[in-house]
């Protein structure tokens, strides 16, 4: 293998700028807010209406499945979704298919139950982690309270006001699963396809274009990719937080970015002719 | 092979010493002078803002405090698992309604009953560990993979397979809405032509029966270029995630540690 061309204290140098200015594009909204303002993308709307025509007192099962690894994107949607349910005097069911993630969510449903004046057991139900993905998912299209006999906090399902006419997976009319990893298509595939509910998601970036050909195929009814999504979200509810200034960021950075990758293609292209094509 | 080792001479050494020394010091006197690290929680806040900053110092060099805070991340994620899994799913499931709390004799039977199988599979995985009894956990691997294909493939062909087949091939005027304008029903079809175009390019481009010359050969380039599209789509939404990791990181230093108001 040929050894690398340039100079490569110069090229080191390069790289440190390069994280200099995006630190201080990621600080500067913080220090000096920008007045950017951005228009919620047609899948997000989606699955706000999709939340909004609920009528009061429905069931929506929330899947919050991630860890503190991708809190930074998802925790804001969720925090707007739960919101969004709350503020609608919806029922909340909230699990998650990940053990690490238990503790999140359960500081993100009491958060927003406290916030709304709401009761665990009347009001909403955090049914916590169970093993099995799939055949959990499967065991809940049968029965729910079979598949978690007990809420987090210990307290027995059954007969529990706030799954009141809710046995199985297809009493429920919505379903959100907000995830870091493969479980949105486990959902499709186990769950929406299966029992017939609609199915929303919620996503990190890197999985999102992975999660398209379900919108094009109406296989989920909404959808949030990213911090994009999460602020968004935020936007709809009127509540700009944490998402919706990290946008600004995130929008400074890749702006950046596309300057840095037109002018280093321009550097290869000007090196290639300066020097010649590479052995 | 291990990776060649940075030379750095020892004038730059101690300069890189005194600077982190320097950072150090800084770090607590910010730290203390904000809020005195008391309480549990901001003794927490304190160390994942020290974690957070020292994980980054590897932007500049790979160095000791990396290594430490890299190793630590995977100690306590491990003992973080391993104790979920405890107090999760072995004792909510097995232990607590099988020995600490179980219930009466005749319903314990109807418990035991319920739980024996999965118990006695679980136990022939962990025969994996001895190379004389490892050929049990054969049995258990036997029955996942055949109950996996079993549920799986059906429901995997109907969702990934078929439903996005008819999404693919379905009229071009179908995916207008009937109410929608001239300009809208017009982008929705060229969408869905799009789609068709680059459905079939890319199936041919993976054809590999016929050699890609001539005709075959300009369809495969198209096909390549939806893939190209498509990788770049997905390099953008992977840099946006990761630019995201840093935002709630900056965040959580701002309004967590620094307190700074929002």
């Amino acid at each position: 293998m040929a050894a690398p061309r340039g100079n490569t204290k110069w090229q080191t140098l390069a790289r440190y700028v390069a994280y200099l200015v995006v630190a201080v594009a990621v600080l500067v909204p913080y220090v000096l807010p920008l007045p950017l303002t951005f228009k919620p993308s047609d899948w997000a709307k989606k699955l706000y209406d999709r939340v909004e025509a609920l009528p009061e007192g429905s069931a929506v099962l929330f899947s919050f499945d991630y860890d503190p690894a991708a809190m930074a994107e998802l925790y804001p949607m969720s925090l707007g979704l739960l919101r969004h349910c709350f503020r609608r005097n919806l029922r909340p069911i909230v699990m998650t298919h990940w053990p690490n993630g238990v503790g999140l969510c359960k500081q993100l449903v009491e958060k927003t139950a406290e916030e709304a004046g709401k009761t665990s057991g009347q009001d909403y139900v955090f049914l916590g982690y169970k093993p099995g993905g799939s055949n959990l998912v499967l065991n809940m299209g049968e029965s729910l309270q079979g598949a978690f006999d007990r809420d987090y906090y210990g307290k027995p399902t059954e007969g529990m006001p706030a799954l009141a006419e809710v046995k199985k997976l297809k009493d429920i009319p919505l379903v959100v699963d907000i995830a870091a990893g493969g479980t949105v298509e486990m959902w499709i595939a186990y769950g929406r396809d299966r029992f017939g509910f609609d199915l929303g998601a919620g996503c990190t970036a890197v999985i999102a274009p992975d999660l398209y050909p379900f919108l094009q195929s109406k296989q989920l009814c909404g959808f949030l990719g990213g911090l994009r999504g999460a602020a968004d979200y935020e936007t709809m509810l009127d509540k700009p937080e944490d998402a919706t200034k990290g946008m600004q960021a995130q929008s400074l950075v890749h702006v950046f970015l596309i300057v840095l990758i037109i002018s280093a293609n321009i550097g290869y292209v000007w090196t290639r002719v300066v020097r010649g094509p590479e052995d | 092979m291990a990776a060649p080792e940075e030379t750095v001479s020892p004038v730059r050494r101690a300069v890189e010493l005194s600077v982190l020394l320097g950072l150090l010091v800084a770090f607590l006197i910010v730290s203390v002078v904000i809020e005195a690290p008391t309480t549990a929680k901001r003794i927490g806040i304190v160390l994942g803002a020290g974690l957070t900053l020292v994980m980054y110092s590897f932007l500049y060099r790979d160095n000791p405090l990396f290594k430490i805070a890299e190793n630590l991340y995977v100690g306590v994620a491990l003992g973080y698992g391993a104790i979920l899994t405890w107090k999760l799913s072995l004792k909510p499931e097995i232990v607590a309604p099988l020995i600490l709390d179980p219930p009466h004799w005749a319903a314990f039977w109807g418990e035991l009953a319920r739980r024996i199988v999965p118990i006695i599979l679980g136990l022939l995985l962990l025969t994996r560990l001895s190379r004389k009894y490892a050929w049990l956990s054969r049995y258990a691997y036997t029955l996942m993979v055949g109950w996996g294909a079993g549920i799986g493939i059906p429901i995997v062909a109907h969702s990934y397979i078929l439903q996005q087949l008819q999404a693919a091939v379905r009229p071009l005027n179908a995916a207008a809405a009937s109410d929608a304008g001239f300009w809208a029903s017009g982008l929705a079809m060229l969408g869905a032509l799009v789609i068709l175009i680059g459905t079939v390019t890319v199936l041919f481009y993976f054809f590999f029966s016929v050699e890609h010359k001539g005709v075959g050969g300009a369809v495969s380039k198209v096909g390549i270029w939806f893939l190209m599209v498509s990788f770049g789509a997905s390099f953008g939404y992977t840099v946006m995630g990761r630019v995201s990791l840093l935002i709630g990181r900056v965040q959580f230093l701002i309004y967590e540690w620094l307190q700074v108001p929002q």
